[in-house]
């Protein structure tokens, strides 16, 4: 098993982005515990729900980190 | 004789103490006496029942290319800011060459939102350097500008289309130094850089492509002139966000220089990051650095339409499958029953049929002018339409050119941000004054500090508000004669009523050049407001009067 395999997405909301756009904030749990956010942008907070085959912000929840970066490489 | 004498006011000095009935006399654009004044006057503004306080100073803005047609930022100067900061986030309009005018003109086009026109009809090309910049735009100033120099300008310069390609070289670094102290020399306040900001094609604008040490050397500079570094900090992270507040710590010590970064904003979506970062901003206060936090007073807003997916619709997946397809196949979608039977069923599901009569109509190119202005529940209540439905079809019936908007989403908890303000380590800027101009209102900041955080909470008194926008602001900038009612001071003042002096609501305009569409917010409360001692706007009309400067 990787070190980061079980840094998993905790929870997801919307949030207000400086420019007036909605932006995903994701929230991730780390192996030791800690949970932290990670903002995403449209493009890429869409294709984090497709990635995941995700029709909900819910349906995040548990999936691994690495969703996120595959997402960055399909916008 | 004095020039003018305002009496009978109430002056709330910016010193942070407590108002005082008295009289302000002004000669030569500067403060002459403050109390009691005896003597005459050319002009006498009786300021009974009004405060009377230092002009309001804007350290965030985009008003670069504006005040090369417009020397009031209108409409800055009737919410009673008397000196703007503009160059901010690594860009300003000079030093420039006139080969790399076109590239520049992008990155601007990619912030302020501006039109095209207002680059090719609005004023003339005069300059390349700070000093003909300064030039160009100084005899038309009817407020004060203190402009700063964009990093990414001064890596252009030096480096051309390498500057969006890679670091520099100690050479390079070398002629960067010069430039900016040469550009200092002639007016420059401080140095801006960014390390999040992108051009029109969606490529780091070239600040993002400097090492630390082509930084460090820049600072070396602004600590022989005693100058502020500006910085946009990866901001939708808290931790590299901290790491860059640790990052100017060391510079301002270094170089003995204050640094200031912005936005902060606090959002619900992620509570912890501004107490975070305040606190850590406040422990290298403790050390000694000068890292100073501009944290907004207004709330952050969502906008959207359907010409472009927003992230409003997560959690209705037949929605945002639907905007995100094609143009042409997602107007199919949106004309056909099923879907749009769908698409309703879900927004009801999910309760967000009720919630999006929240919305509020705005004026896209395409906006009916019957509908602007108003919530999506009216308008769907006139048309006989669930709110779901009238947004869909309000959308559909104007080429999807409608913009819509969520009010209030983020920086709007009124008892976190309060305090937050009303700390000695937090700098009040960050409005952006002049940028996203068809996105949002960046105008109207300073009278919501009062209206919300004055009258409403409470958390500052007024004349702790007054002073954070005066003197705190001229202080961190180093604007040695402004932000204070004292003899010998620049004679920036603005007479306002402290029971009314607020925000307007929202409102489009086609003002910008070539009938360009911006969102604005008119004043309230304000009388009257003067520049270096001359009337600048009274009686909700602005003058003629051009005595703004290039101050610094």
């Amino acid at each position: 098993m990787k070190p980061d395999a079980d840094t998993t997405i905790e929870s997801a909301a919307i949030g207000a982005g400086h420019d007036g756009a909605a932006e995903l904030v994701v929230n991730l749990r780390y192996p030791n515990g800690t949970v932290g956010p990670v903002v995403l942008d449209a493009d890429i907070g869409f294709a984090l729900l497709r990635t995941c085959g995700a029709d909900s912000l819910n349906e995040l929840k548990g999936h691994s980190w690495r969703a996120i970066l595959e997402s960055l490489h399909d916008v | 004789m004095y020039d003018v004498i305002i009496t009978n006011g109430t002056i709330v000095d910016g010193t942070g103490a407590r108002g005082f009935k008295g009289d302000v006399a002004i000669k030569n654009g500067r403060i002459a006496a403050v109390g009691k004044v005896d003597g005459t006057a050319k002009r006498t503004i009786d300021a009974a029942g009004r405060i009377v306080a230092p002009g309001f100073i804007d350290p965030h803005t985009h008003f670069d290319v504006q005040i090369l047609w417009d020397g009031a930022a209108r409409p800055a100067l009737e919410h009673g800011v008397t000196t703007i900061v503009p160059g901010n986030c690594s860009l300003s309009l000079a030093p420039l060459k006139a080969s790399d005018r076109k590239a520049v003109v992008g990155m601007f086009q990619q912030i302020e939102e501006m039109p095209p026109e207002a680059f090719t009809q609005a004023f003339t090309w005069t300059w390349e350097d700070f000093a003909g910049y300064r030039k160009a735009i100084e005899p038309g100033l009817s407020l004060n500008v203190a402009p700063l120099v964009g990093h990414s300008l001064i890596r252009l310069w030096v480096m051309g289309e390498a500057s969006q390609q890679r670091a520099a070289t100690p050479d390079e670094i070398a002629q960067m130094q010069d430039l900016l102290r040469e550009s200092l020399k002639a007016g420059g306040v401080g140095l801006s850089t960014s390390y999040i900001d992108v051009d029109e094609n969606g490529r780091p604008v070239p600040s993002r492509f400097a090492q630390f040490d082509e930084l460090d050397a820049l600072c070396e500079v602004l600590g022989e002139f005693g100058r502020i570094l500006q910085v946009v900090p990866e901001f939708y992270d808290a931790d590299l966000t901290i790491a860059r507040i640790d990052q100017l710590a060391e510079l301002s010590l270094k170089h003995n220089i204050p640094t200031t970064f912005s936005p902060v904003f606090d959002s619900p979506a992620t509570p912890k990051n501004s107490p975070r970062i305040v606190a850590r901003v406040e422990e290298q206060f403790a050390r000694g650095a000068r890292v100073w936090p501009q944290m907004q007073t207004r709330p952050v807003d969502i906008s959207f339409s359907f010409l472009r997916p927003s992230l409003y619709f997560a959690r209705l997946p037949t929605w945002w499958r639907t905007l995100r397809q094609p143009l042409e196949q997602r107007n199919a979608s949106l004309r056909d029953k099923e879907v749009v039977a769908k698409m309703l069923a879900e927004a009801d599901t999910n309760m967000m049929t009720q919630g999006m009569g929240i919305l509020v109509i705005r004026g896209g190119d395409n906006a009916p002018a019957g509908y602007v202005g108003r919530t999506l529940a009216e308008v769907a209540k006139e048309r006989g339409e669930t709110n779901s439905q009238a947004l869909i079809n309000v959308s559909l019936e104007n080429d999807l050119d409608v913009a819509f908007l969520a009010e209030n989403v983020g920086h709007a908890d009124t008892s976190r941000i309060g305090p937050m303000l009303a700390k000695p380590s937090v700098h009040i800027g960050a409005s952006d004054g002049g940028a996203h101009i068809t996105s949002f209102s960046t105008y109207g900041d300073t009278g919501f500090l009062f209206s919300e955080f004055v009258r409403k909470s409470g958390d500052l008194t007024l004349e702790q508000a007054v002073k954070k926008i005066t003197s705190d602001t001229a202080e961190i900038w180093g604007l040695a004669d402004r932000g204070r009612l004292a003899p010998e001071m620049a004679a920036d003042v603005v007479v306002f009523d402290a029971a009314t002096i607020g925000r307007g609501a929202e409102r489009a305009v086609f003002d910008m050049p070539g009938d360009g569409m911006r969102y604005v917010r008119s004043a309230t409360g304000i009388d009257t407001v003067l520049v270096n001692g001359e009337v600048a706007y009274a009686a909700g009309d602005y003058t003629a009067a051009k005595a703004g400067v290039v101050c610094v």
